[in-house]
Order: structure tokens, then C-alpha cells, then sequence
């Protein structure tokens, strides 16, 4: 327990009582909230400054009964946290284990069966391995907390969000995600190497869930972001760094080729392979590649107008004002390239399989 | 490097345009222009459900794997490396590596138990007993 208090930062005893919490009704309507089921004082208080400092509203039972009711009053929460030695009602038999084992169980069954989105966390520190914790085949799919580590901590409560996330995710928006990634995977062209469309999405996703601040490593889920938008802006920035490592991986310093003999005699590898530039072939199928695409809009003119000014990177308000082209025109020029395009690369992957 | 990539940027510039454009449809709208190309809207959306569950049972799989053999990973360590990502045991240093695409986990931290781990163990149950 010391070790927890330490990682958490402990309250000196003696400190005044919490603040009261807020109204239930107040708690749902809160960007995060928790329920916490803990009847130990000093771990109860661990866990509330832990959630407290990540931006939760939090609701506490001090056993299962109560944590069940309000679950009832006030649920959905972002998370419920259980622990895993909680006594059935007030003053319940403390010293009972196997009473109590069955007691955190059954609350966390019973969320479930509520709720079956409802995160829910069991916390169970006095056993050393997830596997030695004593429960039901039914409740395995509920994590459990065995260390006192804070980024452990932290990692589930970020994946509960996420998977929270994904569940309420509309069709539409499913769909949206499918398409743009498809796009995405789309511009890439060589430099997509195999990959698809899938793999994109996977990709932006497993990021999330590492939650690193940086491009490069991961993408931590800003929660004033929609979760939808967030999964664009990361499809947007994967594809970019494939592409960018894909033009790495072709280019070299002539210094990192450059060969010194034994005598001093320097020699460039270059002087005996070709230039680095794309082959004549290789460039007339990328030029082949756009060709076709404008080719396909050889009767709309309003499609092709938009099509070359997206080429030289002009905008919408761009194109609009530059080729005299109204909203509504502009709008339905994008919907027909997005769905002749859409409808070849579908056939195109269905030849490919 | 412009020379080289001028007809591919010129297409990607069309591909990113149009990923970007469909965020800006309506529900009713993307529904329709799935249905027109011919595709079951209600199978695609399923199908985009799954790569995301997938996705994250992958990582899940491995994170529950590390942490049954007692290892502590930050989260927020992971690091890209050519073999896809990269992290290091907290507490006994022992190294794993995750490609997201295939799901294939390596590393030394896969093969053993964390040696260190009983030194962080808190028994609870045992010190409120003192």
C-alpha cells in the first residue's frame, strides 16, 4: 500500500474530509466519470487523486451493494473500478475472503449484464499474476489491476475509452473511416507497399491505444477531439510518414556509399549504377496513372476543372473563386469524382483478389 | 525530388482531397454513395468494426501476455523501430517488439518472467495484517 500512496502522492492524515461530490445527475453530464467500489480508506483515496488528476468526476461505494445501486442511479460511467476484495454490504463480514471474491464478481457480472459496453476495472493487488486471481470463466474478459503502477493504470483506463470509443462509433461514421482510408491508401500509390486499406486504419488505431504525444511513435486521443476526427487526423499523418519513409528508403547520402580502400583511394559506387531518378518506364506509368483519372471525367467538365486545380493544390475557396464555380456545383463535382473513383478501385481490388 | 515525384504527388493531392471530402457528407448521404457503388453499407460498416476490434485484441493480447509473465510497460514508451515497435520492461529491462499489421510479438521479454517483479509486488492483504 506505501508503494501505491508513494507513485500516487499520498494525503497526510489528519488532512479535511473531501469536498462533497457533485449531484449524480451532474456526474453523467461530466466528459468522464468513474464509480469507484472500494471499502479501503487509504487505497479509495489513492485511486480518487489518480482519477481526479486524469480529469474524472467520481461517484464511491464503500461496498458491493451500494456500488450496485449507484451504478442503477447513475450509470453510464467511463469506468467502474472494483475492488477485488469488497465486502457484500456495510459492516460486511470483512474477514470472509471467499465471500468477498464472489461479492466483487458478482457486481462486476452483474454491470456487465446491465451494460455490457460499461469499462469496468477489478483491482486485485495482493496477488502478483493476472492468472493466480481467483474468477468465474464468464468474468475473465474484465482487466484486472495487479500493480500499483501508475502508467499501467493509466494504459487501461486510456484502452477503456477507446474501446468505449469504437463501440458507439454510427455506421456512418464507420463507413466515413472506410472511405478515407481508402483514399489515403489510394494516394499513396508504390509508396502504400502492399499495404491496405485495413492496414491504415489498424495502424491508426494501435497508436491511439499507445498514446505516445508524437507522430512518429503514437497519437494520444485529445478528448475534446472527436474520436472520429482524431482516427482521420491519424490516418492523414501515417499515410504522410509511409510516404516519407518510403522516399527514405530509396535516397542516400553519397557520403554514407562512398567507399575508402586501404590506399587512400577513394571510390563512389555511384560512377557504376544508374541514375537515382525514375526510370523512363517508371515515369510514364505514373504519368499513365493520372492520365487515366482525368480521362475518366472526359465528359464533366466542372469534375475535371476541380481535378486539375486539387493537381496544382489549389483549395475549395480557391477553385470556387479562380473557375467561377458555385457551392452546390463545387459539392457535386467532388461527389461524382469521389464515386467514380471509389467504384474503380473497388473493381480493381476485386480483379487484385 | 519534384521532378521525381510530380505525377504521384499530383494523384495523392486528388486521393487526400477526397478522404478529406468525406467527412463532410452527411449520414444519409455516405449511406447512399456505399449503396451506389454497390457494396452492403450495413457489411462495410461491420467490416470497418472489426479492423478496429482487431486491432486493439492485438495489442490487448500482448499488453495481457506481458503482464501475466509480471512485466510493467509504459505505454507511452513504445518506440518505432524497423521491426515495428519497441518497448523495454520497466522493471527487469527485457525487451519486446509488436508489428501492429501481423500481430507478431519477439523479444526476450516474451520467454521469461519478470525477474525483478517480486521486489514491487504489494501484499496488501499481508501488511494490513500487521
Amino acid at each position: 500500500m506505501g508503494q501505491m500512496l508513494s507513485l500516487l502522492g499520498n494525503t497526510p492524515s489528519g488532512t479535511p474530509p473531501d469536498p462533497p461530490l457533485p449531484q449524480a445527475s451532474s456526474i453523467t453530464a461530466s466528459p468522464r466519470s468513474a464509480l469507484l467500489v472500494e471499502n479501503d480508506k487509504s487505497l479509495l483515496r489513492s485511486l480518487r487523486h489518480l482519477l481526479e488528476r486524469e480529469g474524472y468526476v467520481i461517484r464511491t461505494a464503500s461496498n458491493s451493494e451500494e456500488g450496485l445501486r449507484l451504478f442503477r442511479d447513475c450509470a453510464p460511467f467511463n469506468v467502474v473500478i472494483i475492488n477485488y476484495f469488497v465486502p457484500p454490504t456495510e459492516g460486511g463480514q470483512i474477514d470472509c475472503l471467499a465471500l468477498q471474491q464472489t461479492t466483487s464478481m458478482e457486481l462486476a457480472m452483474e454491470i456487465h449484464t446491465i451494460d455490457p459496453s460499461q469499462g469496468i476495472v477489478i483491482v486485485a493487488l495482493d496477488y502478483q499474476q493476472p492468472g493466480n486471481v481467483p474468477r468465474p470463466a464468464e468474468a475473465m474478459h474484465i482487466p484486472l489491476v495487479i500493480s500499483t503502477n501508475i502508467l499501467q493504470f493509466r494504459g487501461l483506463l486510456e484502452k477503456i475509452e477507446i474501446d468505449r470509443a469504437i463501440k458507439i462509433l454510427t455506421p456512418s461514421e464507420r463507413l466515413k473511416l472506410q472511405q478515407a482510408a481508402k483514399f489515403r491508401i489510394r494516394g499513396l500509390g508504390r509508396a502504400a507497399q502492399g499495404k491496405d486499406w485495413e492496414d491504415l486504419l489498424g495502424e491508426a488505431l494501435c497508436r491511439t491505444l499507445i498514446g505516445a504525444e508524437d507522430i512518429q511513435n503514437g497519437r494520444h486521443w485529445n478528448r475534446k477531439v472527436p474520436f472520429v476526427q482524431h482516427l482521420a487526423g491519424a490516418m492523414k499523418s501515417i499515410a504522410s510518414l509511409w510516404k516519407r519513409q518510403f522516399r527514405e528508403q530509396d535516397t542516400y547520402l553519397v557520403a554514407e556509399l562512398t567507399i575508402c580502400k586501404a590506399e587512400g583511394q577513394v571510390h563512389s559506387p555511384l560512377e557504376h549504377v544508374a541514375s537515382p531518378l525514375p526510370s523512363a518506364d517508371q515515369g510514364l506509368i505514373e504519368k499513365d496513372d493520372e492520365t487515366r483519372l482525368l480521362a475518366m471525367f472526359g465528359d464533366d467538365p466542372d469534375a475535371t476543372v476541380v481535378l486539375n486545380a486539387w493537381m496544382d493544390g489549389l483549395n475549395k475557396n480557391d477553385i470556387m473563386v479562380k473557375h467561377g464555380l458555385e457551392a452546390k456545383k463545387y459539392a457535386s463535382a467532388v461527389r461524382r469524382i469521389r464515386q467514380k473513383v471509389a467504384a474503380r478501385e473497388n473493381s480493381v481490388r476485386a480483379t487484385n483478389k | 525530388m519534384t521532378h521525381r515525384n510530380s505525377h504521384n504527388e499530383r494523384v495523392e493531392r486528388i486521393a487526400n482531397q477526397l478522404a478529406d471530402s468525406v467527412f463532410g457528407l452527411s449520414d444519409n448521404e455516405i449511406l447512399a454513395e456505399i449503396g451506389d457503388s454497390g457494396a452492403n453499407p450495413d457489411q462495410e460498416a461491420e467490416r470497418t468494426d472489426m479492423v478496429l476490434r482487431d486491432a486493439s485484441e492485438k495489442l490487448e493480447n500482448l499488453n495481457r501476455r506481458l503482464a501475466d509473465l509480471g512485466h510493467t510497460f509504459n505505454q507511452n514508451s513504445w518506440r518505432r523501430g524497423w521491426s515495428g515497435y519497441r518497448n523495454t520492461c520497466e522493471t527487469c529491462g527485457s525487451f519486446v517488439s509488436f508489428e501492429i499489421s501481423t500481430g507478431q510479438m519477439r523479444g526476450d521479454a516474451l520467454d521469461r518472467l519478470c525477474s525483478e517483479r517480486d521486489q514491487f509486488v504489494v501484499r496488501r492483504w499481508e501488511a494490513s495484517r500487521k
